[in-house]
Formats: C-alpha cells, sequence, structure tokens
C-alpha cells in the first residue's frame, strides 16, 4: 500500500518505473469499461419492458457477475467476520446478498427512464474509484462514484459513493454500532438480519 | 441527500438562543455520561471506537430518541400535512425563497474560504433571483449557469484547518460536531436578518421562516428518512455515519472549488 502511495505521489518515482505507470493506466481504462458495460446492462434492465419479477431476476445475474458482494459483505462485517463461526458466516453472506437484492429491487421503480454519463476514473486504495453522473426524469443529477475491485484480476465493484456517501461505509457503521449494543453477539445480528428479509420492506 | 441535514445548518429562529441549548445538553451530560472506551490491549476494538469517534455516545443516544420522538408525533406529521395540503408548484417556489435568503450566509462564507469562483455565483444567483426570480420564488439563476451550492461556517472552519472533533447529537439540531456547532452560531452572526430591526412584524417574520425552513426541509425528507429506519439496524449509528460521510464530501467540494 505505501508503495503505491508513494507511485502516486511522486512523479518521478512513477516515471522511473515505467513499466508500473503503465499497469496502472491499464487498470483505470479497464475498471472505466467495466463500469460503462455494468452500467448499460443496469440501465437496460431498469428500463426494459420486462415484468417487476423478470427484471429482479436479471437484476440478480448482472449484481451477481458485476459486484463483490461476500468481498462487501465481510467489509461490513469488519473485525467480527473472524470471530464468527464457519456457520455464522455462511448464513451472514446469505442474508446479506438478500438485503442487498431487496433494497435494490426496492429502488428499481424510481429510476425508470435512467441514463448516466461517464466521468474521470482516479487511483484509489484498494481499486479504481470511476466518476458517474446519473440521470433521471424530474430528479436533479446525482454524483455516483463506483469504487471496481483489481486486485483479483476480473474486475468487481466494491462500493458505490453516491454523492460522497458510501454504502459500505454505512452499512459497516450500521452493522458495526448494532453489535456493540448487543453484546458483540453476530448470532444477534444474525437474527436481526433474517428479521429484516422476513418482513416487507417498508418503502423498499 | 444533499438536503438531507440542511435543517440543522439554516433558518433557526432568531429568537432561540444557542446557550439555552448548549444548557439542555450539559445537563443531558450529565445525567448519561461517556461511552466506555475498549481495553488498550485489543487493537481492533480500538481502532473500531477511533472509527466511531464518540465518546459521547451515550448521551447523544438520549438526545436522539428524545429528537425522534419530538420527529415522530410533531414534525413528521406537519411535514406530511404540509406535503399533502400545498401543491409541489408552491413548496418548490418557497423552498427557492428561503433558499435566497440564506445567500447571504453562503455568501459570507465563500468569501472566508476565499472561492472567488462561488462568491460570483452566489453573488450573481443573489441579484438574478431577488430581481427576475421575484424575491427568490423562482430560481431563474440556476437556469442561466449560476448554479447552486453549499456553504456554512463549519465549512469554513474545516477549510481553515480547524478539526471536527468528536461526534455530537445535539437537542433540536441533531447531528453535528463541535466544529458544525460553532459554526452554526457564526451563520446565525453572519445572517443580516439577525441584526434587521426589533418588532413584532419582524418576529413574526423571522418565526414564519424558521417554521417554513422546518417544514420544507423535513417534507422532502420523508421518504429518505423513512427508509433510512426501516433499513438500518441502528439508526442513530447511520445517521452519525452518513452526517459525517455528508459533511465530508461538502468541505471537499469546497476545498476543489474555485
Amino acid at each position: 500500500m505505501l508503495t503505491r502511495r508513494l507511485m502516486l505521489s511522486l512523479p518521478l518515482v512513477a516515471a522511473l518505473a515505467g513499466k508500473a505507470g503503465i499497469a496502472r493506466a491499464d487498470q483505470l481504462d479497464q475498471a472505466s469499461g467495466f463500469i460503462q458495460q455494468t452500467g448499460n446492462e443496469l440501465t437496460a434492465v431498469i428500463n426494459g419492458s420486462a415484468s417487476a419479477a423478470q427484471k429482479q431476476d436479471q437484476l440478480q445475474a448482472v449484481v451477481d457477475r458485476a459486484v463483490d458482494v461476500d468481498g462487501v459483505a465481510r467489509f461490513c462485517l469488519g473485525r467480527f467476520w473472524r470471530t464468527a463461526s464457519p456457520a455464522q458466516q455462511s448464513a451472514y453472506l446469505g442474508l446479506f446478498r438478500h438485503v442487498l437484492m431487496l433494497s435494490l429491487t426496492g429502488k428499481l421503480g424510481d429510476y425508470q427512464g435512467v441514463s448516466f454519463v461517464m466521468g474521470k476514473p482516479a487511483a484509489r486504495e484498494g481499486g479504481v474509484l470511476v466518476a458517474t453522473v446519473i440521470n433521471r426524469p424530474n430528479a436533479p443529477a446525482s454524483k455516483v462514484d463506483w469504487l471496481v475491485g483489481t486486485d483479483s484480476g476480473s474486475p468487481k465493484i466494491i462500493d458505490v459513493v453516491a454523492e460522497g456517501v458510501s454504502m459500505r461505509q454505512t452499512q459497516r457503521s450500521d452493522y458495526l454500532s448494532f453489535l456493540g449494543q448487543h453484546g458483540n453477539s453476530v448470532q444477534a445480528l444474525i437474527d436481526a438480519l433474517k428479521q429484516q428479509t422476513g418482513k416487507p420492506q417498508a418503502g423498499g | 441527500m444533499r438536503r438531507l441535514f440542511r435543517l440543522f445548518h439554516r433558518g433557526f429562529p432568531s429568537r432561540l438562543t444557542v446557550a439555552s441549548i448548549w444548557g439542555t445538553f450539559a445537563l443531558g451530560a450529565l445525567l448519561a455520561g461517556c461511552a466506555t472506551p475498549p481495553p488498550a490491549d485489543d487493537p481492533d476494538a480500538v481502532a473500531e471506537y477511533r472509527e466511531a469517534n464518540d465518546p459521547l455516545e451515550p448521551t447523544n443516544r438520549v438526545f436522539y430518541v428524545i429528537n425522534d420522538g419530538v420527529d415522530a408525533v410533531v414534525l413528521r406529521p406537519l411535514a406530511l400535512a404540509y406535503r399533502w395540503a400545498v401543491p409541489e408548484v408552491v413548496r418548490t417556489h418557497t423552498h427557492n425563497l428561503l433558499a435566497n435568503l440564506g445567500s447571504p450566509v453562503v455568501l459570507v462564507n465563500d468569501t472566508l474560504q476565499a472561492k472567488p469562483g462561488r462568491m460570483g455565483d452566489t453573488s450573481m444567483r443573489m441579484l438574478i433571483n431577488t430581481t427576475i426570480g421575484v424575491a427568490g420564488i423562482f430560481d431563474v439563476a440556476t437556469g442561466w449557469g449560476f448554479p447552486a451550492h453549499d456553504s456554512d461556517s463549519g465549512m469554513t472552519l474545516a477549510l481553515w484547518g480547524v478539526p471536527e472533533g468528536p461526534f455530537l447529537y445535539l437537542p433540536v439540531l441533531g447531528p453535528s460536531n463541535p466544529r458544525d456547532a460553532v459554526g452554526f452560531g457564526l451563520d446565525y452572526v453572519e445572517d443580516p436578518f439577525t441584526w434587521v430591526g426589533r418588532g413584532e412584524i419582524v418576529d413574526a417574520l423571522g418565526w414564519a421562516r424558521f417554521s417554513l425552513t422546518a417544514l420544507d426541509t423535513r417534507s422532502s425528507l420523508i421518504d429518505t428518512l423513512d427508509k433510512i429506519k426501516a433499513q438500518a439496524l441502528d439508526p442513530y449509528a447511520t445517521f452519525r455515519s452518513l452526517y459525517r460521510q455528508h459533511r465530508r464530501s461538502q468541505i471537499d467540494e469546497a476545498r476543489a472549488a474555485d
């Protein structure tokens, strides 16, 4: 991490390490192209004429392909991932995915007619942040940045930052604080998530 | 999201003193106390404690519960009524009018932040919207290339290098920190409407502005806040995180502006 920071902050070092500089530019292009493609897929699903249930399936497919759901889930559990039992880990991952899909499908209606404009990608710790501007009918344009992890070889979305608010950071604060309020019990969190996925989501 | 915390930074009534709020706050602090830091030999727990940066959490939670209760029985129902009774076009114009009333404070802070581009935008917005926009009822300036932006004393202090300090959940005002709480007081002092005359009409107008600001902000947030509360396992912690991230993003934007 430290060397990466140095490379970013010192152009001289970057110029000397010519090969690394090129790799970085490649990664920026790759992440940008990936978001362009995923964005096209998402807008096609949202603006398509399929039924709500079909759209949900299509959305699930795009999310499975493009988002590192398990990685985000682990990030949101922080230090408690390591202390959780394997059974708890697997239950948590399943519930996290369910909560994410419920939240996304609840938003489908709000985004009818959505379009997006690509912005510039920038290197960040842990990946590449790709900027976009999302336009919807009857709503002000909103700035949404996508953090793309490139460590695993194939690019995956690891965070969505809407108007400066990181989705995974917000979720992590919520979960960690809940755990703190419930005696650091991962089981209590799992039970709460079960309850959340069981009941209809108010307002999506 | 942009307007989520605007109420806490704008349009507080001229007659309600900040001192009385701090008095209530001090009383609450006595009642509830401080959070217990984790043992130093647990580095992960210590890192988490630092990340939350909320040493007054027990006190803050007391005020969150009080504010939330008041909101549920007073503010939210009023906001629902406002949204139901007043046509959207009128609500939009009311919002524009209130924003225009707030623009002198924005201009003062653009200046203190040494952002000539933003100063120009704000000056043109005031000029155009107050005249052609009929006292600010119509936001003509945005369409003419002078978009609105956020600027307040809390952001100015941040750009001057003042650290934010620990999280605070203040009575009435909601999520804050020492820097923003001081900034709130400065905004009040910077507002020219604080200093215009004294008398029944001025008082009534001040209260009308405050009430409308509260209704305008709360009604625009009905769906957002309902969703957050429905989806968060710990709404207090979620608001804490959202507030901080929102402020940081506003500050970063101001820093990058010219």
